[in-house]
């Protein structure tokens, strides 16, 4: 009796289709790619898919705290930029600086974006609109073509064995698991607490309704900032793993991500209207995300046409779990009433 | 001892003055009534004290220091706590979340959820034994909401609590069950400020009232040295001297039929409903809260596309699946939550009157703006509608203007059914029978037909020609002519008899 209803409970839940639909990418890709299961690819799959996530778990902070972040994509390049600005090749504590001054920036990035949103009150689109081209700005003046310096031991946010004075151990570590897993669960742990939190607690009062909140007595403003500082956070950790990988910086490499993060978090069960969604669906989301792309490109569908596909299979994604919503509620009007 | 003391308050919003030189004093162990028409600056006035808005004059003593407090936080630290008329819950987050929201307690790094649910239990069940804490306030239905909200209010512990309205959603038992709870608070020694339109519920509960209108003190009544007298506190809000209470006239009976419903279900709630309403008549729909009356409103205008059953009018079989059918067979809904679903609260009036019309199929390729501004300065003529001009937006009128509009918006339709899904919530005496009169009249002279849900028996008993009880998403018994009282209303209600 009991366990009927537990399993009630879980399909009635509507974020049950979104597992349904990665199950569903996940084995599709599975058949598709070869060695899926090979260490080596598995590696890949994760390095390559990490970004996307934490951007999407970052945005899905702001967006359930009643904002919208269009500056992601460009503060991911600016960050990128000062890391290699920072740091003199040959010069390891550089690196420790690079560090510390690059997370700085990117609590200063939050901050800015925060006070626009929740002090002064423009609406999220218009000032983040406008702060991604004060990101780029910065970035192309910092690093008008890609490239700069980076120290060794940077790599170990990318590949532990590239280092060749790192012991074996870590190197063997490294290659079971990568370094772009250990920063995602960093991202993880980081909401896992702020959800434990007073914060947390209060991002989603205010993103579900601001005025409830205020008129509770919480400084709402306050609250959409560190909303805004705790995304920062995980575009933090994303331009660490660029940077390990590619050695270099580049005012241009963020760009795409900041629509497809959006997206992934609106496919992780995000409402756009804020109040609603859960920051791991969001992480589910990505993923779902992120093997469309796969499953494409390893379809043998022709070039021309993969972003038509892609765009096609995150709109059947979308409408599915929606569909799936509305029937297993009572009524389809309840969101209407409430 | 006087807890708090407000002092010649002064407060405007643009050109409109909410608050002229108002005063209030709060005693301590003392409930007081703070009465007056909507839009008299009772809501105001208690925002000024908690710190939503700020004066723009005067001053307030809490405790025997002056105090000017920038948000509701320095209030709430205070011991200040409000339990707001259009409700400060959030609908995403579950009941105990709401209940502890801003007074969050933790251990160590992490809240202390635990704690929380205790707590918030223990609060919920002397209000409204058997409420889920751990449901979404979504979920709710208004009245358990409310419940929530004053909850929420009761959690902090407050020295000074202020209900504004808490009342309008709640039906009787749990209308009783808050008074005991006010009464177990005003023993430990808390000052209560209780604002209703429900004058009966004024006389049960307060101790002394004070009267606004328009913004100033009008009266200022203790009712251990004044006498308690229902007629004076009427006229004293209205401003007019004591009317009779309109007489209730019965209506000459009619046999024709407009609107048949046979065996209409959706969900639980509402389940196998059949009534037939008659040319004329106005037939009443009651019983506890949230017992499907709502449901079956909405429902009747079209709003569910999954509801069963069959529904005749004037003969004919219609569908009701879509919102548009039902306007386009005449039967039009009023609405009781004005500020959800009745209007478009940051449009202007005249948008809201002309709204319905756009949604004709006969419409003109260009709005005839000259025409329908005719239009819709006559219905603000005939309904009496305070306003400035046309072009003021709605949500600066009050609620009982608000709710004018509402009817207005469909005074250009052939009504051939008219419902009324508790219309006078929250509107004040004088709106209230303004609303009233033109519905009475309409029905009498136009024989327009009219259901009407009611969550006040008052007016169920002062309009209805029948009336309908429903009890779990059914109709359990039916009340015509003299049956119509305050007793069989809430036996029935109550399935005692």
């Amino acid at each position: 009796m009991k366990n009927n209803s537990v399993l009630k409970r879980l399909i009635s839940n509507p974020d049950f289709s979104r597992l349904l639909i990665l199950i569903l990418m996940f084995v599709l890709t599975a058949v598709l790619q070869r060695n899926f299961f090979a260490m080596r690819s598995i590696v890949r799959n994760i390095d390559s898919f990490m970004p996307l996530i934490l951007m999407t778990m970052g945005q899905a902070v702001v967006i359930i705290s009643g904002g919208l972040d269009l500056s992601v994509g460009t503060a991911l390049s600016l960050l990128t930029c000062v890391l290699t600005s920072v740091m003199r090749a040959g010069v390891p504590i550089t690196g420790l600086y690079a560090l510390v001054v690059t997370f700085a920036v990117a609590m200063a990035i939050g901050a800015i974006n925060g006070v626009g949103i929740g002090y002064l009150r423009i609406p999220p689109v218009i000032v983040t609109f406008a702060t991604s081209f004060i990101w780029l700005g910065i970035a192309l003046f910092l690093r008008p073509t890609p490239g700069g310096e980076t120290v060794d031991w940077f790599q170990a946010f990318y590949r532990i064995r590239n280092i060749e004075t790192a012991p074996a151990f870590l190197k063997a570590f490294g290659e079971i698991i990568p370094p772009s897993l250990i920063l995602i669960l960093i991202g993880c742990l980081v909401w896992w607490i702020v959800s434990r939190t007073r914060t947390g607690r209060y991002i989603y009062a205010v993103g579900g309704n601001s005025q409830s909140a205020y008129e509770t007595g919480i400084n709402t403003a306050w609250v959409q900032m560190k909303a805004c500082m705790i995304n920062s956070v995980f575009i933090f950790l994303t331009a660490l793993f660029f940077v390990g990988q590619n050695g270099s910086g580049d005012a241009r490499m963020g760009d795409p991500l900041t629509l497809k993060a959006i997206a992934a978090a609106v496919v992780g069960g995000i409402a756009l209207t804020g109040g609603r969604g859960s920051v791991f669906f969001a992480l589910i989301g990505a993923l779902i995300f992120s093997f469309v792309s796969k499953i494409i490109f390893f379809a043998n569908i022709p070039n021309a046409y993969q972003t038509l596909f892609g765009g096609l299979i995150v709109i059947i994604a979308i409408a599915a779990s929606q569909i799936y919503t509305l029937s297993s509620r009572r009524t389809g009007q309840e969101s209407k009433l409430t | 001892m006087t807890v708090l003391e407000a002092r010649e308050i002064e407060k405007r919003f643009g050109g409109v003055v909410a608050l002229d030189r108002a005063n209030l004093v709060c005693r301590q162990g003392r409930i007081t009534g703070l009465l007056g028409a909507n839009g008299s600056g009772k809501s105001t006035m208690s925002k000024i004290i908690t710190g939503v808005y700020s004066a723009d004059a005067g001053e307030i003593h809490y405790h025997g220091k002056t105090v000017r407090y920038r948000s509701p936080n320095e209030a709430k630290l205070d011991g200040i706590a409000m339990v707001f008329q259009n409700l400060s819950l959030v609908a995403d987050l579950t009941v105990w979340q709401n209940i502890v929201l801003g007074a969050e307690q933790a251990s160590g790094l992490f809240l202390n959820n635990k704690a929380a649910i205790e707590q918030s239990r223990e609060i919920v069940e002397q209000l409204l034994p058997g409420l889920d804490v751990r449901r979404m306030v979504h979920e709710l239905n208004p009245g358990e909401m409310q419940i929530v909200e004053i909850a929420k209010a009761i959690s902090e512990d407050p020295r000074l609590l202020i209900l504004d309205e808490p009342t309008a959603a709640l039906e009787q038992a749990q209308v009783k069950s808050l008074f005991q709870t006010m009464r177990e608070l005003v023993k430990k020694g808390v000052a209560i400020v209780f604002t209703s339109h429900r004058l009966w519920e004024v006389m049960e509960i307060c101790d002394d009232v004070v009267i606004f209108r328009n913004g100033r003190n009008v009266a200022d009544l203790d009712f251990s040295k004044d006498v308690k007298d229902p007629e004076t506190i009427v006229s004293h809000i209205t401003g007019e001297a004591g009317k009779a209470k309109t007489e209730r006239i019965r209506r000459r009976e009619n046999q024709e039929i407009v609107l048949r419903v046979s065996n209409l279900n959706y969900g639980s709630f509402i389940r196998d409903v059949s009534f037939e309403l008659k040319r004329g008549e106005i037939l009443g729909i009651g019983g506890l809260a949230g017992q499907g009356q709502h449901e079956l409103m909405l429902a009747l205008a079209g709003n569910y596309a999954g509801v069963a059953g069959e529904v005749e009018l004037n003969g004919k079989k219609i569908k009701l699946n879509r919102p548009a059918s039902a306007i386009r067979n005449s039967i039009l809904l009023v609405p009781g939550d004005r500020q959800l679903e009745g209007l478009f609260l940051g449009h202007s009036v005249f948008t809201n009157l002309i709204f319905p019309k756009l949604g004709l199929k006969a419409q003109p390729l260009f709005t005839p703006e000259n025409k329908y501004r005719k239009e819709a300065a006559d219905i603000v003529d005939v309904l009496s509608i305070m306003t400035h001009n046309l072009d003021m937006p709605v949500n600066s009128l009050s609620g009982g203007n608000q709710q004018k509009v509402v009817v207005g918006k469909w005074l250009a339709f052939d009504t051939n059914v008219l419902l009324l899904a508790d219309p006078a919530k929250g509107v004040d005496v004088g709106a209230k029978r303004d609303l009233y009169d033109y519905i009475t009249e309409q029905v009498s002279e136009n024989k327009m037909s009219v259901v009407l849900y009611a969550s006040d028996n008052e007016e169920l008993i002062e309009h209805c020609d029948r009336l309908l009880i429903m009890y779990e998403g059914q109709i359990v018994a039916s009340l015509e002519g003299d049956e119509i009282n305050d007793d069989a209303i809430v036996a029935t209600s109550m399935r005692v008899r």
